[in-house]
Protein backbone atom coordinates (compact mmCIF):
# COMPACT_ATOMS: atom_id res chain seq x y z
CA UNK A 1 0.00 0.00 0.00
CA UNK A 2 2.80 2.07 1.06
CA UNK A 3 4.38 1.59 -2.48
CA UNK A 4 0.93 2.71 -4.18
CA UNK A 5 1.29 5.68 -2.35
CA UNK A 6 4.92 6.35 -3.61
CA UNK A 7 3.64 6.30 -6.64
CA UNK A 8 0.38 8.44 -6.56
CA UNK A 9 3.37 11.15 -5.33
CA UNK A 10 5.97 10.73 -8.09
CA UNK A 11 2.68 10.89 -10.25
CA UNK A 12 1.71 14.29 -8.84
CA UNK A 13 5.32 15.64 -8.77
CA UNK A 14 5.43 14.78 -12.39
CA UNK A 15 2.19 15.51 -12.83
CA UNK A 16 3.01 19.17 -11.90
CA UNK A 17 6.33 19.46 -14.26
CA UNK A 18 3.95 18.52 -17.03
CA UNK A 19 1.64 21.38 -16.12
CA UNK A 20 4.79 23.61 -15.70
CA UNK A 21 5.81 22.49 -19.84
CA UNK A 22 2.66 23.22 -20.88
CA UNK A 23 2.26 26.75 -19.81
CA UNK A 24 5.79 27.42 -20.87
CA UNK A 25 5.16 25.70 -24.34
CA UNK A 26 1.64 23.91 -25.12
CA UNK A 27 -0.10 26.68 -25.67
CA UNK A 28 2.48 28.52 -27.60
CA UNK A 29 3.68 25.43 -29.41
CA UNK A 30 7.39 26.57 -28.69
CA UNK A 31 8.85 23.19 -27.38
CA UNK A 32 11.55 23.17 -24.53
CA UNK A 33 13.93 21.18 -23.69
CA UNK A 34 14.80 23.29 -20.65
CA UNK A 35 12.51 22.19 -18.28
CA UNK A 36 14.25 19.67 -16.13
CA UNK A 37 16.68 22.38 -15.27
CA UNK A 38 14.23 24.54 -14.17
CA UNK A 39 13.00 21.63 -12.18
CA UNK A 40 16.49 20.65 -10.82
CA UNK A 41 17.04 24.77 -9.99
CA UNK A 42 14.04 24.96 -7.21
CA UNK A 43 15.26 20.93 -6.25
CA UNK A 44 18.82 22.27 -5.63
CA UNK A 45 17.78 25.80 -4.02
CA UNK A 46 15.47 24.29 -1.61
CA UNK A 47 17.44 21.40 -0.76
CA UNK A 48 20.52 23.64 -0.27
CA UNK A 49 18.55 26.06 1.81
CA UNK A 50 17.45 23.24 4.14
CA UNK A 51 20.17 21.58 4.63
CA UNK A 52 22.44 24.91 4.93
CA UNK A 53 20.15 26.88 6.77
CA UNK A 54 17.77 24.51 8.43
CA UNK A 55 14.53 26.72 6.57
CA UNK A 56 11.35 24.79 6.00
CA UNK A 57 9.32 24.12 2.69
CA UNK A 58 6.96 27.36 2.97
CA UNK A 59 10.13 29.60 3.35
CA UNK A 60 12.13 27.82 0.41
CA UNK A 61 10.08 26.75 -2.04
CA UNK A 62 8.86 30.78 -2.87
CA UNK A 63 12.88 31.25 -3.03
CA UNK A 64 13.30 28.16 -5.33
CA UNK A 65 10.46 29.63 -7.40
CA UNK A 66 12.32 33.27 -7.37
CA UNK A 67 15.31 31.45 -8.27
CA UNK A 68 13.97 29.48 -10.85
CA UNK A 69 12.51 32.71 -12.56
CA UNK A 70 15.77 35.00 -12.22
CA UNK A 71 17.20 32.57 -14.38
CA UNK A 72 14.52 31.40 -16.59
CA UNK A 73 14.66 35.38 -17.74
CA UNK A 74 17.69 35.62 -19.50
CA UNK A 75 17.70 31.77 -21.00
CA UNK A 76 13.91 33.26 -22.26
CA UNK A 77 15.15 36.69 -23.65
CA UNK A 78 17.87 34.68 -25.58
CA UNK A 79 15.84 31.72 -26.73
CA UNK A 80 13.07 33.07 -27.82
CA UNK A 81 14.78 35.48 -30.43
CA UNK A 82 14.70 31.97 -32.47
CA UNK A 83 11.70 29.81 -33.59
CA UNK A 84 10.44 26.25 -33.99
CA UNK A 85 13.23 23.76 -34.16
CA UNK A 86 15.95 26.38 -33.09
CA UNK A 87 14.39 27.21 -30.20
CA UNK A 88 14.24 23.61 -29.13
CA UNK A 89 18.07 23.13 -29.74
CA UNK A 90 18.45 26.45 -27.74
CA UNK A 91 16.77 25.87 -24.86
CA UNK A 92 18.45 21.94 -25.01
CA UNK A 93 21.50 23.89 -24.66
CA UNK A 94 20.17 25.91 -21.84
CA UNK A 95 18.91 22.68 -20.30
CA UNK A 96 22.81 21.26 -20.72
CA UNK A 97 24.75 24.44 -19.06
CA UNK A 98 22.31 24.28 -16.11
CA UNK A 99 22.42 20.60 -15.88
CA UNK A 100 26.75 21.07 -16.31
CA UNK A 101 26.71 23.97 -13.50
CA UNK A 102 24.56 21.23 -10.68
CA UNK A 103 27.28 18.52 -12.17
CA UNK A 104 30.60 20.42 -12.15
CA UNK A 105 30.21 23.32 -9.13
CA UNK A 106 31.93 21.10 -6.74
CA UNK A 107 31.26 24.02 -3.70
CA UNK A 108 27.61 24.94 -3.94
CA UNK A 109 26.20 21.86 -5.26
CA UNK A 110 28.53 18.86 -4.40
CA UNK A 111 28.67 17.70 -8.11
CA UNK A 112 28.10 13.90 -8.90
CA UNK A 113 28.03 13.51 -5.29
CA UNK A 114 24.47 14.78 -4.25
CA UNK A 115 23.00 16.45 -1.34
CA UNK A 116 22.00 13.89 1.29
CA UNK A 117 19.87 14.46 4.41
CA UNK A 118 16.89 17.32 3.36
CA UNK A 119 15.01 17.91 5.65
CA UNK A 120 11.03 16.13 6.39
CA UNK A 121 8.49 18.68 5.86
CA UNK A 122 6.97 19.56 8.85
CA UNK A 123 3.92 21.12 9.80
CA UNK A 124 2.76 22.82 12.82
CA UNK A 125 5.56 20.78 14.58
CA UNK A 126 4.76 17.62 13.18
CA UNK A 127 7.12 15.57 10.67
CA UNK A 128 5.37 14.61 7.77
CA UNK A 129 6.62 10.97 7.85
CA UNK A 130 3.45 8.84 6.48
CA UNK A 131 3.14 8.46 2.42
CA UNK A 132 -0.44 9.72 3.18
CA UNK A 133 0.28 13.26 4.07
CA UNK A 134 2.76 13.04 1.31
CA UNK A 135 -0.02 12.45 -0.78
CA UNK A 136 -2.30 14.85 0.45
CA UNK A 137 0.73 17.67 0.21
CA UNK A 138 1.23 16.81 -3.08
CA UNK A 139 -2.37 16.73 -4.45
CA UNK A 140 -2.76 20.51 -2.51
CA UNK A 141 0.05 21.51 -4.31
CA UNK A 142 -1.06 19.96 -7.45
CA UNK A 143 -4.50 21.15 -7.28
CA UNK A 144 -2.84 24.79 -6.81
CA UNK A 145 -0.94 24.70 -9.84
CA UNK A 146 -3.48 23.36 -11.42
CA UNK A 147 -5.44 26.14 -10.98
CA UNK A 148 -2.57 28.80 -11.70
CA UNK A 149 -2.41 26.63 -15.00
CA UNK A 150 -6.09 27.18 -15.48
CA UNK A 151 -6.84 30.07 -15.20
CA UNK A 152 -3.73 31.35 -16.91
CA UNK A 153 -4.86 29.49 -19.79
CA UNK A 154 -7.94 31.03 -19.69
CA UNK A 155 -6.93 34.98 -19.07
CA UNK A 156 -6.31 37.31 -21.92
CA UNK A 157 -2.64 36.45 -22.13
CA UNK A 158 -3.70 32.88 -22.54
CA UNK A 159 -5.18 33.58 -25.57
CA UNK A 160 -2.73 35.56 -26.84
CA UNK A 161 -0.87 32.32 -26.83
CA UNK A 162 -2.77 30.60 -28.48
CA UNK A 163 -3.16 32.95 -31.38
CA UNK A 164 0.92 33.00 -31.59
CA UNK A 165 0.65 29.11 -32.04
CA UNK A 166 -2.14 29.66 -35.47
CA UNK A 167 -0.17 32.51 -36.28
CA UNK A 168 2.25 35.10 -34.92
CA UNK A 169 2.66 37.59 -37.12
CA UNK A 170 -1.23 38.10 -37.71
CA UNK A 171 -1.21 38.05 -33.70
CA UNK A 172 0.93 41.22 -34.05
CA UNK A 173 -0.65 42.63 -36.37
CA UNK A 174 -3.87 42.89 -34.34
CA UNK A 175 -1.44 44.68 -31.95
CA UNK A 176 -0.32 42.01 -29.03
CA UNK A 177 2.64 42.53 -27.75
CA UNK A 178 3.94 38.90 -28.75
CA UNK A 179 7.17 38.44 -27.10
CA UNK A 180 5.90 39.94 -23.95
CA UNK A 181 3.62 37.19 -24.16
CA UNK A 182 5.88 34.45 -24.92
CA UNK A 183 8.98 35.92 -22.40
CA UNK A 184 5.69 35.68 -19.50
CA UNK A 185 4.70 32.41 -20.72
CA UNK A 186 8.19 31.21 -20.62
CA UNK A 187 9.06 32.42 -16.96
CA UNK A 188 5.72 31.29 -15.54
CA UNK A 189 6.19 28.16 -16.52
CA UNK A 190 10.28 27.67 -15.08
CA UNK A 191 8.48 29.24 -11.41
CA UNK A 192 5.88 26.78 -12.20
CA UNK A 193 8.47 24.09 -12.39
CA UNK A 194 10.47 25.14 -8.94
CA UNK A 195 6.96 24.02 -7.07
CA UNK A 196 7.86 19.86 -7.62
CA UNK A 197 11.61 20.70 -7.36
CA UNK A 198 10.92 21.82 -4.18
CA UNK A 199 8.90 19.09 -3.26
CA UNK A 200 10.76 16.26 -4.74
CA UNK A 201 13.78 17.83 -2.69
CA UNK A 202 12.30 17.78 0.57
CA UNK A 203 10.03 13.64 -0.26
CA UNK A 204 12.97 11.78 -1.99
CA UNK A 205 15.21 13.65 0.70
CA UNK A 206 18.71 13.06 -1.49
CA UNK A 207 19.12 14.87 -4.93
CA UNK A 208 21.82 14.36 -7.66
CA UNK A 209 22.24 15.68 -11.05
CA UNK A 210 21.27 12.70 -12.34
CA UNK A 211 17.35 13.73 -11.92
CA UNK A 212 17.73 16.38 -14.01
CA UNK A 213 19.52 15.31 -17.31
CA UNK A 214 18.18 16.13 -20.86
CA UNK A 215 16.58 12.79 -20.96
CA UNK A 216 14.47 13.96 -18.11
CA UNK A 217 13.86 16.99 -19.93
CA UNK A 218 12.39 14.28 -23.51
CA UNK A 219 10.50 12.33 -20.33
CA UNK A 220 8.44 15.56 -19.29
CA UNK A 221 8.09 16.22 -22.69
CA UNK A 222 6.93 12.98 -24.05
CA UNK A 223 4.19 13.26 -20.93
CA UNK A 224 2.82 16.51 -22.80
CA UNK A 225 2.47 14.92 -26.02
CA UNK A 226 0.88 11.83 -25.16
CA UNK A 227 -1.35 13.92 -22.66
CA UNK A 228 -2.00 16.86 -25.54
CA UNK A 229 -0.29 20.04 -25.72
CA UNK A 230 -2.24 22.39 -24.12
CA UNK A 231 -4.65 20.12 -22.57
CA UNK A 232 -4.19 20.22 -18.55
CA UNK A 233 -6.20 17.06 -17.35
CA UNK A 234 -4.24 15.04 -20.16
CA UNK A 235 -1.07 15.89 -18.51
CA UNK A 236 -2.05 14.28 -15.46
CA UNK A 237 -3.34 11.38 -17.05
CA UNK A 238 -0.11 10.59 -19.17
CA UNK A 239 1.45 11.18 -16.38
CA UNK A 240 0.44 8.51 -14.44
CA UNK A 241 0.26 6.30 -17.87
CA UNK A 242 4.05 6.78 -18.51
CA UNK A 243 5.13 6.13 -14.71
CA UNK A 244 2.90 3.57 -13.90
CA UNK A 245 3.03 1.07 -16.73
CA UNK A 246 7.41 0.88 -16.22
CA UNK A 247 6.44 0.18 -12.71
CA UNK A 248 3.88 -2.05 -13.70
CA UNK A 249 6.82 -3.78 -15.56
CA UNK A 250 8.59 -4.78 -11.83
CA UNK A 251 5.77 -7.23 -11.37
CA UNK A 252 6.63 -8.95 -14.90
CA UNK A 253 10.39 -9.99 -13.14
CA UNK A 254 13.05 -7.41 -15.01
CA UNK A 255 16.02 -6.90 -13.98
CA UNK A 256 16.32 -3.65 -12.51
CA UNK A 257 19.01 -3.14 -14.82
CA UNK A 258 17.00 -3.97 -17.95
CA UNK A 259 13.97 -2.01 -16.82
CA UNK A 260 15.84 1.31 -16.44
CA UNK A 261 16.57 1.01 -20.87
CA UNK A 262 13.07 -0.29 -21.34
CA UNK A 263 11.55 2.29 -19.36
CA UNK A 264 13.04 5.04 -21.56
CA UNK A 265 12.46 2.86 -24.61
CA UNK A 266 8.31 2.55 -23.48
CA UNK A 267 8.47 6.58 -23.64
CA UNK A 268 10.19 6.67 -26.62
CA UNK A 269 8.35 4.36 -28.48
CA UNK A 270 4.87 6.46 -26.78
CA UNK A 271 6.14 9.49 -28.21
CA UNK A 272 6.79 8.50 -32.01
CA UNK A 273 3.64 6.42 -31.95
CA UNK A 274 1.46 9.16 -30.91
CA UNK A 275 3.21 11.83 -32.61
CA UNK A 276 2.79 9.52 -35.85
CA UNK A 277 -1.27 8.55 -35.29
CA UNK A 278 -1.96 12.56 -34.91
CA UNK A 279 -0.16 13.39 -37.92
CA UNK A 280 -1.09 10.79 -40.49
CA UNK A 281 -4.57 10.64 -39.10
CA UNK A 282 -5.09 14.15 -40.57
CA UNK A 283 -3.99 15.41 -43.98
CA UNK A 284 -2.57 18.50 -45.16
CA UNK A 285 -2.58 19.95 -48.10
CA UNK B 1 50.46 24.06 -26.47
CA UNK B 2 51.30 21.89 -29.81
CA UNK B 3 49.40 18.68 -27.76
CA UNK B 4 46.48 21.43 -27.84
CA UNK B 5 46.39 22.07 -31.01
CA UNK B 6 46.57 18.63 -32.68
CA UNK B 7 43.70 17.54 -30.24
CA UNK B 8 41.42 20.94 -31.12
CA UNK B 9 42.90 19.71 -34.77
CA UNK B 10 41.46 16.17 -34.93
CA UNK B 11 38.11 16.94 -32.76
CA UNK B 12 37.65 19.98 -35.42
CA UNK B 13 37.72 17.36 -38.23
CA UNK B 14 35.52 15.16 -36.88
CA UNK B 15 32.73 17.33 -35.91
CA UNK B 16 33.00 18.65 -39.32
CA UNK B 17 32.83 15.17 -40.67
CA UNK B 18 29.26 14.79 -38.27
CA UNK B 19 27.93 18.06 -38.97
CA UNK B 20 28.54 17.92 -42.78
CA UNK B 21 26.60 14.64 -42.48
CA UNK B 22 23.98 16.63 -40.34
CA UNK B 23 23.72 19.22 -42.87
CA UNK B 24 22.47 17.09 -45.84
CA UNK B 25 19.86 16.18 -43.97
CA UNK B 26 18.84 18.87 -42.60
CA UNK B 27 19.30 20.82 -45.57
CA UNK B 28 16.63 18.37 -47.44
CA UNK B 29 14.57 17.51 -44.73
CA UNK B 30 14.29 20.82 -43.05
CA UNK B 31 13.91 18.15 -39.79
CA UNK B 32 16.22 18.66 -36.65
CA UNK B 33 17.42 14.96 -37.33
CA UNK B 34 18.16 14.04 -33.64
CA UNK B 35 17.95 10.35 -34.22
CA UNK B 36 21.34 11.14 -36.07
CA UNK B 37 23.27 10.71 -32.52
CA UNK B 38 22.07 7.09 -33.12
CA UNK B 39 22.99 6.82 -36.53
CA UNK B 40 26.55 7.70 -35.05
CA UNK B 41 26.27 5.00 -32.50
CA UNK B 42 24.82 1.92 -34.59
CA UNK B 43 27.92 2.77 -36.56
CA UNK B 44 30.69 2.08 -34.13
CA UNK B 45 29.08 -0.58 -32.11
CA UNK B 46 27.86 -2.63 -36.06
CA UNK B 47 31.59 -2.41 -36.60
CA UNK B 48 32.24 -3.31 -33.04
CA UNK B 49 29.68 -6.20 -33.27
CA UNK B 50 30.90 -7.65 -36.86
CA UNK B 51 35.09 -7.60 -35.75
CA UNK B 52 34.24 -9.19 -32.45
CA UNK B 53 31.39 -11.78 -32.60
CA UNK B 54 31.84 -12.93 -36.25
CA UNK B 55 35.62 -12.48 -36.53
CA UNK B 56 35.75 -10.09 -39.45
CA UNK B 57 38.99 -8.33 -40.62
CA UNK B 58 38.37 -4.71 -39.73
CA UNK B 59 38.53 -3.34 -43.26
CA UNK B 60 35.13 -5.27 -44.54
CA UNK B 61 33.41 -4.69 -41.25
CA UNK B 62 33.86 -1.00 -41.68
CA UNK B 63 32.48 -1.23 -45.48
CA UNK B 64 29.25 -3.38 -44.07
CA UNK B 65 28.32 -1.33 -40.93
CA UNK B 66 28.55 1.98 -43.60
CA UNK B 67 26.40 -0.03 -45.97
CA UNK B 68 23.96 -1.68 -43.91
CA UNK B 69 23.56 1.78 -41.37
CA UNK B 70 23.10 3.83 -44.58
CA UNK B 71 20.34 1.83 -45.93
CA UNK B 72 18.78 0.94 -42.82
CA UNK B 73 17.94 4.89 -42.22
CA UNK B 74 17.16 5.77 -45.13
CA UNK B 75 14.36 2.76 -45.29
CA UNK B 76 13.39 3.86 -41.76
CA UNK B 77 12.75 7.41 -42.89
CA UNK B 78 10.76 6.72 -45.94
CA UNK B 79 8.73 4.38 -43.55
CA UNK B 80 8.28 7.25 -39.88
CA UNK B 81 9.51 10.30 -41.16
CA UNK B 82 7.69 10.81 -44.81
CA UNK B 83 4.35 11.53 -43.68
CA UNK B 84 5.49 13.97 -41.19
CA UNK B 85 7.30 16.29 -43.22
CA UNK B 86 3.79 18.41 -44.09
CA UNK B 87 2.85 18.93 -40.26
CA UNK B 88 1.89 22.76 -39.82
CA UNK B 89 4.64 22.87 -36.79
CA UNK B 90 8.28 22.74 -37.12
CA UNK B 91 8.54 20.68 -33.99
CA UNK B 92 6.95 17.44 -35.01
CA UNK B 93 9.80 16.09 -36.80
CA UNK B 94 12.64 16.54 -34.70
CA UNK B 95 10.36 15.48 -31.53
CA UNK B 96 9.72 12.17 -33.58
CA UNK B 97 13.31 12.01 -33.91
CA UNK B 98 14.16 12.31 -30.51
CA UNK B 99 11.68 9.35 -29.55
CA UNK B 100 13.60 7.54 -32.12
CA UNK B 101 17.00 7.93 -31.16
CA UNK B 102 15.47 7.07 -26.99
CA UNK B 103 14.04 3.94 -28.33
CA UNK B 104 17.70 3.03 -30.52
CA UNK B 105 20.27 4.42 -28.04
CA UNK B 106 17.99 2.24 -25.51
CA UNK B 107 18.34 -0.99 -27.93
CA UNK B 108 21.84 -0.12 -28.27
CA UNK B 109 22.75 -0.01 -24.34
CA UNK B 110 20.24 -3.47 -23.64
CA UNK B 111 22.45 -5.25 -25.92
CA UNK B 112 25.50 -3.88 -25.52
CA UNK B 113 25.36 -2.87 -22.03
CA UNK B 114 26.29 0.69 -20.69
CA UNK B 115 29.62 0.12 -19.98
CA UNK B 116 32.56 1.66 -22.62
CA UNK B 117 33.87 -1.21 -25.19
CA UNK B 118 37.37 -0.98 -27.16
CA UNK B 119 36.68 -0.89 -30.62
CA UNK B 120 40.20 -1.48 -32.22
CA UNK B 121 41.66 -4.79 -32.80
CA UNK B 122 45.05 -3.81 -33.30
CA UNK B 123 47.52 -3.20 -29.86
CA UNK B 124 47.47 0.68 -29.65
CA UNK B 125 50.83 2.16 -31.42
CA UNK B 126 52.98 4.69 -29.39
CA UNK B 127 52.67 7.04 -32.06
CA UNK B 128 54.66 10.08 -33.78
CA UNK B 129 55.63 12.52 -31.87
CA UNK B 130 56.10 16.32 -32.83
CA UNK B 131 58.13 18.57 -30.58
CA UNK B 132 56.79 18.01 -27.27
CA UNK B 133 53.43 16.59 -28.19
CA UNK B 134 52.21 13.15 -29.32
CA UNK B 135 50.04 12.05 -32.09
CA UNK B 136 48.42 8.95 -32.36
CA UNK B 137 47.64 6.86 -35.39
CA UNK B 138 44.21 7.16 -34.77
CA UNK B 139 44.46 11.05 -34.84
CA UNK B 140 46.33 11.00 -38.08
CA UNK B 141 43.57 8.62 -39.70
CA UNK B 142 40.47 10.72 -38.25
CA UNK B 143 42.28 14.22 -39.86
CA UNK B 144 42.69 12.43 -43.14
CA UNK B 145 39.69 10.50 -43.24
CA UNK B 146 37.85 13.38 -42.51
CA UNK B 147 39.23 16.05 -44.90
CA UNK B 148 39.06 14.22 -47.70
CA UNK B 149 34.92 12.76 -46.60
CA UNK B 150 34.89 16.20 -46.43
CA UNK B 151 36.25 17.53 -49.85
CA UNK B 152 34.28 14.50 -51.54
CA UNK B 153 30.86 15.45 -50.33
CA UNK B 154 31.86 19.70 -51.66
CA UNK B 155 32.33 17.40 -55.01
CA UNK B 156 29.60 16.12 -54.68
CA UNK B 157 26.94 19.13 -54.39
CA UNK B 158 29.20 21.09 -56.77
CA UNK B 159 30.27 19.00 -59.88
CA UNK B 160 27.52 15.62 -60.51
CA UNK B 161 23.78 16.05 -61.16
CA UNK B 162 22.60 14.26 -57.55
CA UNK B 163 24.59 17.21 -55.48
CA UNK B 164 22.51 19.95 -57.92
CA UNK B 165 19.26 18.09 -57.24
CA UNK B 166 20.47 17.88 -53.23
CA UNK B 167 21.33 22.24 -53.34
CA UNK B 168 18.06 22.40 -55.26
CA UNK B 169 15.71 20.76 -52.87
CA UNK B 170 17.47 22.37 -50.03
CA UNK B 171 16.87 25.99 -51.43
CA UNK B 172 13.44 25.59 -52.74
CA UNK B 173 11.93 22.26 -53.06
CA UNK B 174 8.63 23.34 -54.56
CA UNK B 175 10.59 24.47 -56.69
CA UNK B 176 12.31 21.37 -57.40
CA UNK B 177 9.06 19.35 -58.27
CA UNK B 178 7.94 21.85 -60.54
CA UNK B 179 10.68 20.87 -62.77
CA UNK B 180 10.91 17.42 -62.29
CA UNK B 181 13.12 16.47 -59.42
CA UNK B 182 11.71 13.60 -57.62
CA UNK B 183 12.14 14.99 -54.07
CA UNK B 184 11.62 11.62 -51.87
CA UNK B 185 14.34 10.31 -53.87
CA UNK B 186 16.66 13.32 -53.58
CA UNK B 187 15.95 13.24 -49.61
CA UNK B 188 16.46 9.20 -49.91
CA UNK B 189 19.86 9.27 -51.18
CA UNK B 190 20.82 13.00 -48.73
CA UNK B 191 19.56 10.79 -46.00
CA UNK B 192 21.86 7.53 -47.01
CA UNK B 193 24.80 9.43 -47.52
CA UNK B 194 24.76 11.42 -44.40
CA UNK B 195 23.84 8.35 -42.44
CA UNK B 196 27.03 6.47 -44.08
CA UNK B 197 29.29 9.76 -43.29
CA UNK B 198 27.79 9.36 -39.56
CA UNK B 199 28.66 5.79 -39.30
CA UNK B 200 31.94 6.83 -40.62
CA UNK B 201 32.28 9.24 -37.81
CA UNK B 202 31.40 6.93 -35.15
CA UNK B 203 33.86 4.28 -36.21
CA UNK B 204 36.80 6.79 -36.16
CA UNK B 205 36.03 8.28 -32.78
CA UNK B 206 35.55 4.78 -31.59
CA UNK B 207 39.04 4.47 -32.53
CA UNK B 208 40.03 7.39 -31.00
CA UNK B 209 38.25 6.87 -27.89
CA UNK B 210 36.31 4.04 -27.30
CA UNK B 211 32.93 3.10 -27.56
CA UNK B 212 29.89 3.68 -25.27
CA UNK B 213 26.19 4.15 -25.91
CA UNK B 214 26.36 8.13 -25.62
CA UNK B 215 29.12 8.66 -27.59
CA UNK B 216 26.61 10.01 -30.31
CA UNK B 217 24.81 12.17 -28.27
CA UNK B 218 27.46 13.98 -27.44
CA UNK B 219 29.41 14.15 -30.72
CA UNK B 220 25.87 15.31 -32.51
CA UNK B 221 25.14 18.03 -30.10
CA UNK B 222 28.80 19.41 -31.44
CA UNK B 223 28.15 18.96 -34.38
CA UNK B 224 24.89 20.89 -34.08
CA UNK B 225 26.43 24.00 -32.65
CA UNK B 226 29.46 23.70 -35.61
CA UNK B 227 26.34 23.79 -38.15
CA UNK B 228 24.54 26.92 -36.43
CA UNK B 229 27.69 28.97 -36.08
CA UNK B 230 28.64 28.37 -39.42
CA UNK B 231 25.53 28.97 -41.09
CA UNK B 232 22.95 26.90 -42.01
CA UNK B 233 22.53 27.45 -45.98
CA UNK B 234 25.29 26.40 -47.29
CA UNK B 235 28.43 23.96 -46.14
CA UNK B 236 31.38 26.80 -46.96
CA UNK B 237 31.76 27.94 -43.63
CA UNK B 238 31.83 24.45 -41.62
CA UNK B 239 35.50 24.14 -40.91
CA UNK B 240 36.12 27.53 -40.09
CA UNK B 241 33.08 27.22 -37.21
CA UNK B 242 34.07 23.68 -36.50
CA UNK B 243 37.88 24.64 -35.75
CA UNK B 244 36.45 27.60 -33.67
CA UNK B 245 34.42 25.67 -31.83
CA UNK B 246 37.30 23.01 -30.89
CA UNK B 247 39.59 25.96 -30.30
CA UNK B 248 37.47 27.32 -27.80
CA UNK B 249 36.56 24.23 -26.16
CA UNK B 250 40.39 22.68 -26.07
CA UNK B 251 41.31 26.09 -24.39
CA UNK B 252 38.53 25.70 -21.88
CA UNK B 253 40.06 22.14 -21.17
CA UNK B 254 43.37 23.15 -21.15
CA UNK B 255 43.07 26.34 -18.85
CA UNK B 256 40.03 25.31 -16.92
CA UNK B 257 38.69 21.54 -16.91
CA UNK B 258 37.62 19.08 -19.63
CA UNK B 259 33.99 18.93 -17.81
CA UNK B 260 32.68 22.56 -19.10
CA UNK B 261 33.23 21.47 -22.66
CA UNK B 262 29.78 20.60 -23.33
CA UNK B 263 28.53 23.80 -21.29
CA UNK B 264 31.09 26.11 -23.76
CA UNK B 265 29.45 24.95 -26.89
CA UNK B 266 26.59 26.25 -25.83
CA UNK B 267 27.93 29.71 -23.96
CA UNK B 268 29.21 30.05 -27.93
CA UNK B 269 26.03 29.16 -29.94
CA UNK B 270 23.66 31.54 -27.83
CA UNK B 271 26.07 34.21 -27.92
CA UNK B 272 26.33 33.69 -32.08
CA UNK B 273 22.38 33.88 -31.56
CA UNK B 274 22.68 37.15 -30.30
CA UNK B 275 25.45 38.79 -31.88
CA UNK B 276 25.38 37.29 -35.60
CA UNK B 277 22.48 34.97 -35.70
CA UNK B 278 22.88 34.19 -39.54
CA UNK B 279 26.19 32.51 -38.62
CA UNK B 280 29.39 32.82 -40.50
CA UNK B 281 28.06 32.16 -43.17
CA UNK B 282 25.86 34.96 -42.96
CA UNK B 283 22.85 34.55 -45.75
CA UNK B 284 19.25 34.88 -44.84
CA UNK B 285 17.85 32.10 -42.83
CA UNK B 286 13.92 32.01 -42.36
CA UNK B 287 14.45 30.29 -38.53
CA UNK B 288 15.84 33.69 -36.72
CA UNK B 289 13.69 36.09 -38.19
CA UNK B 290 10.97 37.92 -35.61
Amino acid sequence: MDYLLHLVVFVLIYGMVALSLNVASGFTQLISLAQAGFFGVGAYTSAILATQYGWPLWVDLPLGMMVAGVVALPVALVALRTVEDYFIICTMGMGVILFSVMNNWMELTRGPMGIPGIPAVSLFGHPLMEKWEWVLLAGLFYALVFWVAYNFKRSALGRILVGISEDEIFCQSLGKNVGLAKLQSFVLGAMLAAVPGALYAHYVSYIDPTSFTIHESIFVLSIIIVGGMGNLWGSLAAAAFMILVPEALRFVGLPSGVAANVRQMLYGAALILVIWLQQTKRSYP
Amino acid sequence: MTQLLINALTSACLSLLISVSFWLIYATTRTFYITHAATITLGAYSCYWLTRQWGMPFPIAVLISIVVVATTFSAIDKVLFRGLRSAPFGWVGLVASIGLYVVLQNLISLRFGDETQVLHTTPIMEGQQIGDAFVSNSQILIVIISTFLFAGVVFLLENTKLGRAIRGVASNPDMCILLGIDKNLVIGWAIAIGSGLAATGGILSGLDSDINPMMGFRLLLNSVVVMIIGGASGIRCLPLAAIFLALAQHTTAYYLDAKWMDAVAFIILIVYLIWKPLGLGGRHFKKIEI
